[in-house]
C-alpha cells in the first residue's frame, strides 16, 4: 500500500466479507426448505429467504469491486484517493441501502422481479451511491493525471454496471418487454461488464503477483475484453429463447453463447501464462491461490456449465430446472466471488501493516479449499438434481412434485456441500476480522515502502 | 502486434455487436404486439402482474421459465387448471396439497377476490404468449402425462366409496392391469389405444355404420369393450391382429362385477 487514503478499502472490504457471511447463511435456510417440511414457512418462507440470498450477493460482490477499485486506482493513478470523506459517506448509504432491502423483504416489500426485487426508493439510492463512486474515482484519475489500462478496465466496467442498472428503473407493462430488459441488467452485468471488472482485477492482481510485463499483460487484457463482449452482448440472446420474442434469438443465442466459454478460458490461459512466467514466487501465496482458482473456477463454471445449457435443442429440456442453479451457483463464485476474495487477500498485508509471509494463516488456506471442496460438490449436487428434473419432469412427463420428492437425495448431498461450504466461509470471515488484525494508523503509513517494488 | 491493435480490435468489435443488438432490439420492439397478444392486454391483466410482482411469486414459481425453482412453473398452469380450481386453490392452498406428504407447501397469501381474478388474468394471458414451442411436452404440477410411470408411490387407495373414485383406483391397480397398455393422456398409445375422451369417442362408434355390437349408449359400449374386446376391433399395429383385439377377453371371469360397474364409471368421466 502506498497511499494512506487506500485504506478506505478496507471498510469495504469488511462490509463484504460480513454480508457475504449473511449471504450463505440464508443459503443454507434455503436448502433447508428444499428438504421440508418447513417449521419457519408463516414468518419466512422461501420466496423471501431466496431474494435475500441472491441480493445480498448482488451487494456484497459489488462493494468488494468498489473496495477492490479504492484500492486499486490510488496506486494506478499514482495520487492519493480524490476524498475520502465521500467514500465513507458511500459506504455508509450503500450499506444502509442494503440493510434496508433485507429489512424489506423481510417486511414483504418487494418488487418481485427476479434480482431487482429493490423497492423503488432503494433503487435510486443505489443509482445515486453509484455516482458518488464514479466521480470519487474519477476525480482521482483526473488528480492523477494517469490512467492504466488496467484502472480503465475496471473503472469502465463499473461506470458500465451503473449504466446498465438504468433499466430496472422503468416499468413495462407486457411482461414478456420487462423481461426482455431486465436481462439488459441481469445478463450484461454477469456475462458482460462484471467479467471486464474480473478481468481488470485479475491483471491487476497478475502485474503484481507475477511480475510479468505490464504491457505485455494489458496487450492481452483487451483481447479477453473484446472476447468478452463479442461473445457476451449477443449471447443475451440465449435468454430470449422462450419468453414471447422473434425467432431469431434463437440461431443467434446459439452461435454467440457457445463463444462465451473463449472469453473465460482467455483469462485462465492468461493466468497461467503469467505464472508460468514467474514461478509461483510471490510470498502472498494466498492471493495467489484465489486469483488461479478464480481462472479456473470461471472456467469452468461459467464456461463449460454455461454452455451445457445454452445450445437451444438442450435449452428447451433444461429451461427453468435445477441446471440453471448448477451453472449460476459455480460461475458467480468462480468469476466474482473469489477474484474479490483474492483482491482482498493480495490488499491485507499492506493494510494492515504486517509482512506478507506473517499474514499467512492455515485458517486462511482452508478457508480456499474447504470452500473449493463445498462449491464443487453443491455443483455436483445441483447437477445431479437438475438431470434428474429434465428428464423425469420434462422429458417423462411426470409432475413436478413427484419429481421433487425423488431429488430429496441431491437435496441432502447439497445441504451437506452446502455446510462445507459455509464451514469454509466462516473461517474466511474469522481469518478477515480476528487473524488478519486491524488497518494501520494513517500516521505510520506513509513513512511504509510498498511491500515490492511496482511493476 | 502492439497494445494499439489490441484495443483497436477491442472497440470495433463491441461496437459491431452492440449495434446488431440494438438493431435487433429495435425490431423486437415492433414484433412483440403480435407475438404476445398485446390486444388483449387489459387492465385487468395490468393489475396481475402487479399482484404477481407485489407477492412475490417469482421467488418461488418459473413464469416462462424463469424465476425460482422451488415451486411448479405457471406457463401453461391457467390453461392446464381453469379460473375455477385456481380460485380457490389461491384461497387456500392447503386443501389441495399437504406439508407432509409433499415436502413443500404454498402459503396463504390472504389474497382478496379481486386480486385472485386479477392474477388468474394475467396468468391466462401469459399462457397464450407465443413461446416458440417451449415448454416442448407439458409440465404438469402433479401426476404423469403417462398412468403408472410414478414409480415408487404408495399404492392408490380410494379416497372415497364413490364408485368413480373405486373405478379410478382399480384402473391404476393391478390386476387388472388396465394402465400397464392404456394411457388417458390424448394420443399416448401405449400399446393399446389412449383412452383419453372415451366417454364421447364412445357415444360415436356405437352410432358407426361398421358397429356390430350389442351396445346402446357409452356406457354399455365401453362394459362391451371390457368383456368382449372383439365386439368392436379398432385396427392398430399394437391394438389387433387379423380382426382380433389383442386385450385379454377374460375380464369377465377375472373380475368382480361390481368392479366393472366401478371401471366404467370412472372410464364415463373421461369426456
Amino acid at each position: 500500500m502506498r497511499y494512506s487514503s487506500q485504506r478506505v478499502a478496507y471498510w469495504y472490504f469488511l462490509v463484504a466479507v460480513l454480508l457475504f457471511g449473511l449471504q450463505v447463511a440464508f443459503g443454507l435456510l434455503a436448502v433447508a426448505k428444499y428438504l421440508g417440511p418447513d417449521p419457519l414457512r408463516p414468518w419466512l418462507p422461501f420466496d423471501v429467504v431466496k431474494a435475500i440470498h441472491t441480493n445480498v450477493l448482488l451487494v456484497w460482490l459489488l462493494t468488494g469491486f468498489m473496495g477492490a477499485a479504492y484500492y486499486i486506482v490510488p496506486e494506478e493513478s499514482r495520487v492519493d484517493l480524490y476524498s475520502v470523506r465521500l467514500a465513507y459517506v458511500q459506504l455508509v448509504i450503500w450499506t444502509a441501502m442494503g440493510v434496508a432491502a433485507v429489512v424489506s423483504y423481510l417486511l414483504r416489500w418487494t418488487a418481485g422481479n427476479k434480482l431487482l426485487e429493490q423497492p423503488y426508493p432503494l433503487k435510486i439510492v443505489i443509482v445515486v451511491v453509484m455516482l458518488m463512486f464514479l466521480y470519487n474515482i474519477g476525480m482521482t484519475i483526473r488528480a492523477g493525471g494517469r490512467l492504466t489500462t488496467t484502472a480503465g478496465v475496471l473503472v469502465a466496467g463499473l461506470a458500465c454496471t451503473a449504466l446498465l442498472y438504468l433499466p430496472a428503473l422503468f416499468e413495462f407493462q407486457n411482461y414478456s418487454l420487462s423481461i426482455f430488459y431486465r436481462w439488459w441488467t441481469v445478463h450484461l452485468w454477469v456475462e458482460g461488464v462484471w467479467e471486464m471488472i474480473q478481468g481488470g482485477i485479475l491483471a491487476y492482481l497478475l502485474i503484481r503477483l507475477s511480475g510479468v510485463d505490464r504491457e505485455v499483460l494489458e496487450k492481452w487484457l483487451y483481447v479477453v475484453v473484446a472476447l468478452t463482449f463479442i461473445s457476451g452482448i449477443l449471447g443475451t440472446a440465449h435468454h430470449y429463447y422462450w419468453i414471447g420474442v422473434p425467432h431469431y434469438w434463437l440461431p443467434l443465442g446459439a452461435v454467440f453463447s457457445a463463444l462465451e466459454p473463449l472469453s473465460f478460458f482467455g483469462m485462465a490461459v492468461y493466468a497461467y501464462y503469467a505464472m508460468r512466467r514467474s514461478g509461483l514466487t510471490h510470498p502472498n501465496r494466498m492471493a495467489l491461490h484465489w486469483t488461479i482458482g478464480s481462472a479456473i473456477f470461471s472456467a469452468l463454471g461459467a464456461g463449460i456449465l454455461g454452455l451445457a445449457h445454452t445450445w437451444p435443442a438442450v435449452n428447451r429440456w433444461t429451461h427453468g430446472t435445477m441446471i440453471t442453479p448448477m451453472h449460476g451457483h459455480m460461475a458467480f463464485f468462480g468469476a466474482y466471488v473469489m477474484i474479490v476474495l483474492g483482491v482482498i487477500t493480495y490488499a491485507m498485508p499492506g493494510l494492515t501493516g504486517r509482512s506478507e509471509e506473517s499474514r499467512e494463516t492455515s485458517a486462511g488456506f482452508l478457508a480456499f479449499w474447504l470452500q473449493v471442496a463445498g462449491m464443487f460438490g453443491m455443483t455436483m449436487a445441483f447437477a445431479a438434481a437438475g438431470v434428474t428434473q429434465t428428464y423425469l419432469e420434462r422429458i417423462l412427463g411426470i409432475g413436478y412434485i413427484e419429481t421433487q420428492l425423488k431429488m430429496q437425495v441431491h437435496f441432502l448431498m447439497l445441504a451437506g456441500t452446502g455446510a462445507l461450504f459455509a464451514i469454509g466461509v466462516a473461517l474466511f470471515v474469522w481469518d478477515f476480522c480476528v487473524l488478519a488484525g486491524r488497518p494501520v494508523p494513517v500516521a505510520r503509513l506513509d513513512g511504509l515502502a510498498p511491500a515490492r517494488p511496482l511493476a | 502486434m502492439t497494445k494499439r491493435s489490441t484495443r483497436a480490435f477491442f472497440v470495433a468489435s463491441t461496437a459491431v455487436c452492440a449495434l446488431i443488438f440494438l438493431a435487433l432490439t429495435i425490431d423486437t420492439h415492433r414484433k412483440i404486439p403480435a407475438l404476445t397478444n398485446q390486444d388483449a392486454l387489459d387492465a385487468m391483466v395490468v393489475a396481475g402482474k402487479d399482484v404477481w410482482h407485489r407477492y412475490n411469486c417469482i421467488n418461488c414459481h418459473t413464469l416462462l421459465g424463469e424465476g425460482a425453482y422451488y415451486a411448479p412453473d405457471l406457463t401453461q398452469i391457467a390453461a392446464q387448471r381453469g379460473a375455477g380450481y385456481l380460485h380457490e386453490f389461491l384461497k387456500d392452498p392447503s386443501r389441495f396439497y399437504s406439508e407432509d406428504r409433499d415436502r413443500r407447501l404454498m402459503p396463504t397469501l390472504n389474497l382478496s377476490d379481486q386480486e385472485i381474478a386479477q392474477v388468474i388474468a394475467f396468468l391466462t394471458w401469459v399462457s397464450k404468449i407465443d413461446t416458440q414451442g417451449w415448454p416442448p411436452r407439458p409440465i404438469l404440477v402433479k401426476g404423469s402425462a403417462v398412468p403408472g410411470a410414478v414409480v415408487g408411490a404408495p399404492a392408490p387407495r380410494p379416497a372415497s366409496s364413490d364408485p368413480v373414485e373405486l373405478g379410478r383406483v382399480a384402473f391404476s391397480s393391478t390386476p387388472p392391469g388396465c394402465a400397464a397398455c392404456h394411457s388417458i393422456a390424448p394420443g399416448v398409445n401405449i400399446v393399446g389405444p389412449s383412452l383419453a375422451g372415451i366417454a364421447t369417442t364412445a357415444a360415436d362408434r356405437i352410432r358407426a355404420a361398421n358397429y356390430h355390437g350389442q351396445a346402446k349408449d357409452a356406457a354399455g359400449y365401453i362394459r362391451e369393450s371390457i368383456v368382449d374386446p372383439n365386439a368392436y376391433v379398432l385396427t392398430g399395429p399394437t391394438f389387433s391382429a387379423g380382426g382380433r383385439s389383442l386385450m385379454p377377453g377374460d375380464y369377465n371371469q377375472t373380475l368382480k362385477p361390481e368392479q366393472i360397474d366401478q371401471i366404467v364409471a370412472y372410464l364415463l368421466t373421461l369426456k
